[in-house]
């Protein structure tokens, strides 16, 4: 799931995990993506979120994921320009699981992914 | 404390390379080179608004040929699919990225806005109460491009 108020950013988070295999759901904001994720049957494995949104920002989003139970196997990763070490701590607490600083190169974001177990040996090669 | 001793031509140079390299030139062959003319006429204008310690704005300029070629690089399309709202979607990203990296730099307790794109030359292009304080001004493919930094006449004059 990629979660961005910025359809170009969408745009390149898709392009990104679909050389992983990963089908990717959209929704530009944190509620949007809830509304979403209460209609779907099979929870998404991955997260991709922005923290500045309208409606709904994406450290609210980790936290009322973090407090349903259904949705505690996400791994969460928030891809933002909030580059504060606070701000990355504050999010981490929250229970996002990785954090990526925009602007962010393919490969590095590839290559967080691999850090959680979710990129296939050599896919960044 | 002024902006200018915090965020340096250095520092905006520093944030466009690494958005160059991520985005729109990832084969490093197209890089901006910096001119320092800040004369340039530019026709797109993407700000974010800085607000709590620090007030102000960044913009990110450019032609509307340069901002087709930005829009089309970031959503790896030809230039002549890029539609309007394509171009307002990557040049507000591209204003919000560097701006969220430049709100780092400035004293803790600032916030961004979520950006405004305006497809208008920059003699139309105006910001009440501020003043320009710094920027980085360049040609990409011979196209103008500029990330400027305009901080309130007020917050200028209270630290004054």
């Amino acid at each position: 799931m990629v979660i961005d108020d910025s359809r170009a950013m969408r745009m390149i988070l898709k392009r990104i995990v679909a050389k992983l295999n990963f089908e990717a759901i959209e929704a530009g904001d944190g509620q949007e993506a809830l509304d979403l994720l209460a209609t779907m049957t099979e929870v998404p494995e991955l997260a991709l979120i922005d923290w500045n949104m309208p409606n709904m920002n994406g450290l609210e989003f980790v936290t009322k994921v973090r407090a349903e139970p259904r949705l505690r196997e996400m791994t969460l990763v928030m891809v933002t320009t909030e580059s504060e070490q606070s701000q990355i701590v504050r999010a981490l607490a929250a229970g996002a699981h990785e954090y990526v600083i925009k602007p962010f190169t393919e490969g590095a974001m590839i290559e967080k992914l691999a850090l959680l177990g979710l990129v296939p040996t050599g896919a960044n090669s | 404390m002024s902006v200018e001793t915090v965020v340096s031509e250095g520092d905006l140079a520093e944030m466009v390379e690494q958005v160059w390299v991520s985005y729109l030139d990832p084969e490093g062959v197209s890089p901006l080179l910096v001119t320092g003319d800040d004369g340039q006429a530019t026709e797109v204008h993407s700000t974010v608004s800085i607000t709590g310690s620090w007030h102000g704005h960044l913009v990110y300029a450019c032609s509307l040929k340069a901002a087709r070629r930005s829009a089309a690089a970031f959503l790896a399309m030809e230039e002549d699919e890029v539609s309007q709202e394509d171009i307002s979607d990557v040049l507000g990203e591209l204003a919000n990225i560097v701006g969220g990296n430049v709100k780092a730099m400035l004293p803790a307790g600032c916030f961004l806005s979520l950006p405004t794109v305006v497809l208008a030359p920059d003699t139309a292009s105006y910001y009440p109460a501020a003043e320009r304080i710094s920027g980085l001004y360049g040609l990409w493919d011979a196209e103008p491009v500029s990330i400027s930094m305009w901080q309130s006449v007020k917050q200028q004059e209270a630290t004054a």
